[in-house]
């Protein structure tokens, strides 16, 4: 009996050995959160996971990081859910748009603030997309990706039309779209009307979305040269030159298999595309050149993603080493082959080696403009995603579309 | 004592039940079964409360404010002006024709069409519980598989709706923008909610159908009546109740559509086929606007809690007395 206690105790006592180990060797690792919404459709998740996560992992044996992946449609509504709930990750790989919104309801941390070395960061990367963090006198993260549309086409499409080479300028984007359309092809394939969509047009004419304090629209949005490049993709779109999943992306072939089957010659899209497109449908070749220009020059629109640390978080500092380390040049480039554009100054030097269309966004880059830097963004979107669609279906003639867009859009930015 | 409790229980409503008072003293074993009917009904009511009543409450309280989402910030309290907004919106009551459109098409042909296969199906027949089955399974299919199905279906340049009637059968003269516009693109939502939800109002006319006592239809058959003045006089008498249940579900689930349309249209183009819940989600998730989704919400169960009542109200009267 006193055995059979002795024993016990002793079984006891190694649990309870077993358990605080497990319990310190857990304590003594941390787990970072990090919610993206890198593509798994291209490789960009898998470089992640396989590569990148992996390589940091190893490197800081006392951090873990955890990524959540989120379908780039549900991550806004999923962030908005999480901040109502408290329930935020460590770090959020954040849509550019996205940043003064999350910004303005306080759930991030100022990084200027927060990073004591931020200045050796920021100074290392483009200053356009740095600037997309700046929010009432803060930058509240960094660039992590940054990217833009350039005119991406099918070569072996535009030979089958007889077509020598992309257009290059608005004049050519008319005919050659009137080429195009009487051998049933659609030279331009547009999914929307949404200032990611259209503004590339706009700007290129020489028009303008607001003044330069993004205070008002009006005179701007609705101003004759805005109107006149809203007025050439209207006249396409009546010409039967266009397919019609501009005034409602869910009505006909998405832009990806239009081109895939040769319906489409083209469309305006990011890096990704390339690299989505050689896992996806690897028959297809694509081809990248610059935005046809108008009288305003070549002028398309910056996307991209920042890294933002939370409030909430309660690893700041173990995230701030994987945020240092994702704007590391080893991460960078990792992603680079992924398909996203580094933000970092020096890889105009490597960038192109890697893919040769890096060359075009590069030089697409240079002259990209940002869409509004507002809480509202997600109003405004949808005001230009609304009134532009009512011209392109006739209800309204481009200027009462741009009119009315203007007037709605200057109470919002009020 | 049996009737006594069956009286108490009925009481909602019906005359008999309020001349069970002039109240008496409970005696104890009454007070016991009282308090012992209350325990039992406390769980399904706590869990009731929780997940229906909290919400309510709560949706009316964010209604009342510009709703700040971060936890702890303040929120500002701006009275019905939610309200007033929605009053003066033009794309809510777009919305709110929209979803009483959406109601108006698919309850009567889903009541129409599953009353009609439960009839037949009702009937001695041959493979009787594969047809049950076929007709069910879009009931248990996926909203968001069916939905994606459907627009796909319905794509302008290559979808099988088109390719059918124009190129095929040369019904139409050209390929039809059916989600690019308000009216077809209500139809065809209209086509799938119908034809997602008539398995479900098949089966349950089918159990009522079948709970008809055979003795009725053949008393009637004897006096000489035929297939439809039987239907017409002995099943649907029958079957009133469910029919009415099945009207008042089905009201308030054409009402609540939201799947469907966010997938097809997600409420576009530029918001002609907006429903109360896409155009709700909307303004709280990507916008922000808690409170003006709170509002709409709010508004939404008033509209189905009126509607059920009256459906009821019009259903409760006995048969022949309208």
């Amino acid at each position: 009996m006193r055995r059979n206690r002795t024993i016990l105790m002793t079984l006891a006592a190694l649990a309870l050995a077993a358990f605080t180990a497990a319990a310190a060797a857990q304590g003594s690792k941390t787990t970072v959160t990090f919610w993206d919404a890198y593509s798994s459709d291209g490789p960009e998740v898998k470089q992640l996971e396989t590569v990148i996560i992996p390589a940091f992992e190893k490197a800081h044996p006392d951090i873990t990081v955890k990524d959540v992946t989120i379908p780039y449609d549900n991550l806004h509504q999923k962030l908005i859910t999480a901040v109502a709930g408290a329930q935020l990750p460590d770090l959020v790989r954040s849509d550019i748009i996205w940043v003064p919104e999350l910004a303005n309801l306080g759930v991030l941390a100022p990084l200027d603030q927060a990073m004591p070395d931020f200045k050796t960061f920021s100074s290392d990367v483009f200053s356009g997309p740095l600037a997309t963090n700046f929010w009432k006198g803060h930058y509240y993260g960094l660039p992590l990706d940054t990217n833009t549309r350039i005119w991406v086409y099918d070569p072996a499409t535009l030979k089958a039309l007889g077509l020598s080479g992309p257009p290059q300028t608005f004049a050519q984007l008319r005919s050659m779209s009137a080429t195009a359309k009487e051998q049933g092809v659609d030279l331009y394939a547009e999914s929307g009307t949404g200032g990611w969509n259209i503004l590339p047009w706009i700007w290129s004419n020489g028009g303008r979305l607001t003044n330069d304090s993004y205070t008002k629209a009006t005179g701007y949005l609705n101003g004759p040269k805005s109107v006149a490049a809203v007025q050439m993709l209207v006249d396409l779109y009546k010409a039967g030159e266009m397919p019609n999943i501009i005034v409602n992306a869910n009505g006909g072939l998405g832009t990806y298999d239009g081109i895939n089957q040769h319906k489409y010659a083209s469309m305006l899209d990011g890096p990704w595309a390339f690299a989505i497109f050689s896992s996806s449908y690897p028959s297809a070749t694509l081809a990248g050149s610059p935005v046809p220009a108008g009288p305003g020059g070549s002028v398309s629109v910056v996307g991209g993603e920042d890294i933002v640390l939370t409030q909430q978080s309660r690893h700041k500092e173990a995230a701030l080493t994987f945020l240092r380390y994702m704007l590391g040049t080893f991460a960078q480039r990792q992603m680079a082959e992924a398909g996203q554009m580094p933000v970092l100054k020096s890889s105009e030097g490597w960038l192109p080696t890697i893919h040769p269309y890096y060359a075009t966004y590069l030089e697409q880059i240079a002259t990209a403009r940002p869409r509004t830097p507002t809480p509202k963004w997600p109003q405004i979107d949808q005001v230009l995603t609304n009134d532009i669609a009512k011209a392109f279906q006739g209800s309204e003639t481009v200027q009462q579309a741009l009119d009315d867009a203007a007037h709605q859009i200057d109470g919002l930015l009020q | 004592m049996l009737r006594t409790r069956s009286t108490a229980s009925s009481s909602s409503g019906s005359s008999g039940a309020r001349v069970a008072s002039p109240r008496r003293p409970l005696s104890s074993r009454r007070r016991r079964e009282v308090r012992d009917a209350y325990l039992f009904l406390a769980p399904g009511f706590l869990l009731f409360a929780l997940t229906i009543l909290y919400p309510i409450v709560r949706a009316f309280q964010i209604s009342l404010f510009h709703w700040a989402i971060v936890p702890g910030a303040a929120s500002a309290f701006v009275g019905l002006a939610n309200y007033a907004h929605a009053l003066h919106d033009p794309v809510f009551w777009r919305a709110l024709g929209n979803t009483g459109f959406y109601m108006a098409i698919t309850v009567p042909t889903q009541m129409a069409l599953g009353l009609a296969a439960a009839v037949l199906l009702d009937a001695r027949m041959p493979a009787r519980g594969l047809y049950r089955t076929l007709y069910y399974l879009p009931v248990v299919t996926s909203w968001v598989v069916v939905s994606l199905v459907f627009r796909y279906l319905f794509i302008t340049d290559g979808g099988l709706v088109n390719w059918v009637l124009h190129d095929n059968l040369h019904l139409i003269s050209y390929d039809v923008n059916w989600l690019g516009a308000r009216w077809t693109a209500m139809i065809v939502l209209g086509i799938l909610g119908t034809w997602k939800g008539i398995g479900w109002s098949m089966v349950i006319f089918l159990a009522a159908l079948q709970g008809v006592p055979r003795v009725l239809h053949e008393a009637a058959a004897v006096d000489g009546a035929r297939a439809w003045a039987r239907f017409r006089a002995v099943s649907l008498p029958a079957i009133r109740p469910v029919v009415a249940f099945v009207t008042v579900i089905l009201v308030i689930g054409g009402f609540n559509v939201f799947i469907s349309v966010f997938l097809v249209t997600n409420g576009g183009p530029f918001d002609q086929t907006q429903v109360l819940l896409t155009y709700m989600y909307r303004e709280a998730f990507s916008f922000l606007d808690f409170g003006y989704g709170s509002a709409i919400s709010f508004i939404l169960t008033l509209i189905v809690f009126a509607l059920a009542l009256v459906q009821l109200r019009l259903f409760r009267r006995p048969a022949g007395s309208a």
